[in-house]
């Protein structure tokens, strides 16, 4: 028995798996987009399997709401960057794989020279312009893509870009050939998520993903599960069967670069300027400036800044005279805040200064707790 | 006739779990759930019947099993 580390003496003596699957693993390259909910149980699970190369790509810092389900992170951790943690956690855990760390949003401009160099991806990223972008570069590339997306108790998982018996591969796009628009999905800063959720679905994309390397069992191909935990129902659909939709995904890498992600899942608008946190606070009390809350009257938190309460419900039935030259628009989460900069945005032209606070007043409590 | 619908996610939130609609096709289906529950006209969702997934308009038999399943976007 040369060669064989104890670290995966329960590996080795599994029927089915063994030395062979074992070694699978170390030679695998695995990519974990996005460091959070789900990403944080698959890393685990990955790096102690032995999986000899994975990549972390998060741009995000830890944030005190981030640790009631975020497990590989710790109270000192608010404040420095994920995957840095996330690598420092793993590397302790197993140090004998490589772990390597990409502290930024996987977009377009990037994504497919970090996909190049994986055998499979995983998305546990939170929201529409990484996903449709992660998923079409996988296209491209031909990258098994093990995806997952969660909401308040229930969540969804399938495997992408994998041949299934027939021979058929599908992606995310054959589910939803288009993002949907942001005012019509909530995300888990303003819908909740319950903790252990994540934990349980991203340990799924981990053995989906273990599962896809070492050739056991059967993966999800083609197959969305979705999987709800206040019953234990499970659903699974089969995605495969279906006549050829109409495709809006790139046809190269030329096409796939030169598309606008963040446009086309409404997370930015043409002429509206997004402000982060930080900046916000800075800006509220320029010259020249009115602060709009367009939640609906008494929705909590209060600001404690000055603003006016003009409900985005009121802009839809007309927009008022506005004095002032620049406009700052803040919500919840930052989705009715965008809306109302695309109506006011087309109401008053370049003669206005339109912004609008990214991630709400959500974000704006969370920066001033880091 | 017959049709078992379920529905997921966001949809089960302004449809309930389990509606209940009258339709022949996919599309008399969409349409008589939009008539009934007409926050679901901004919604996007998937439709699988009997667990496939399917696209265009599908014809209806009696006791088909009917999944409507929005994207969910969090991770």
């Amino acid at each position: 028995m040369d060669n064989l580390n104890p670290r995966y003496a329960r590996h080795y003596s599994l029927e089915g798996f063994g030395k062979e699957g074992q070694e699978k693993l170390t030679k695998a390259k695995v990519l974990v987009i996005g460091a959070g909910g789900l990403g944080c149980p698959a890393l685990q699970y990955l790096a102690a399997a032995g999986v000899g190369t994975i990549g972390i790509a998060d741009a995000d810092t830890v944030s005190i709401t981030n640790l009631q389900r975020q497990v590989l992170f710790g109270t000192d951790d608010i404040g420095k960057p994920k995957a840095e943690v996330a690598a420092r956690r793993l590397r302790n855990l197993n140090p004998g794989i490589e772990i390597v760390t990409y502290n930024t949003v996987v977009t377009n401009a990037n994504a497919w020279d970090i996909i190049e160099e994986y055998d499979v991806v995983i998305d546990c990223t939170d929201n529409f312009a990484s996903r449709y972008t992660i998923n079409d570069a996988c296209v491209l590339l031909d990258k098994p893509l093990v995806f997952a997306a969660i909401y308040q108790y229930e969540g969804q998982v399938a495997v992408f870009n994998v041949a299934d018996e027939n021979g058929n591969k599908t992606s995310y796009r054959h589910l939803f050939p288009e993002p949907p628009d942001p005012m019509e999905v909530a995300d888990c800063n303003e819908a909740g998520v319950l903790g252990v959720l994540p934990g349980v679905i991203g340990t799924l994309q981990a053995t989906e993903a273990i599962k896809l390397i070492t050739g056991i069992g059967e993966v999800l191909a083609n197959r969305l599960l979705t999987i709800n935990l206040l019953t234990y129902d499970t659903f699974v659909i089969d995605i495969g069967g279906q006549a050829a939709i109409e495709d809006k995904s790139p046809a190269d890498r030329a096409a796939f670069e030169a598309m606008d992600y963040e446009w086309l899942c409404g997370s930015a608008v043409a002429n509206v300027g997004t402000l982060e946190a930080g900046i916000f606070k800075e800006r509220v009390d320029d010259e020249d400036t009115l602060v709009i809350d367009v939640r609906e009257a008494g929705e909590l938190p209060t600001a404690d800044f000055d603003n006016v309460n003009i409900p985005l419900s009121d802009l839809n039935n007309g927009i008022p005279d506005i004095r002032e030259r620049n406009i700052i628009l803040f919500c919840q989460s930052g989705k009715r805040s965008l809306k109302a900069g695309q109506l006011l945005s087309e109401h008053f032209g370049a003669t206005k200064n339109i912004s609008h606070l990214k991630g709400g007043i959500i974000a704006l409590h969370e920066n001033s707790h880091e | 006739m017959n049709i078992n619908i379920i529905a997921f996610g966001q949809i089960a939130e302004i449809t309930g779990k389990r509606p209940a609609a009258e339709a022949t096709d996919t599309a008399m289906l969409k349409a008589a759930l939009l008539e009934k529950f007409p926050a679901l006209g901004q919604k996007k969702y998937a439709i699988a019947v009997n667990k496939k997934v399917v696209t265009g308009t599908v014809q209806l038999n009696e006791n088909d099993e009917v999944a409507l399943m929005p994207p969910y976007s969090g991770g």
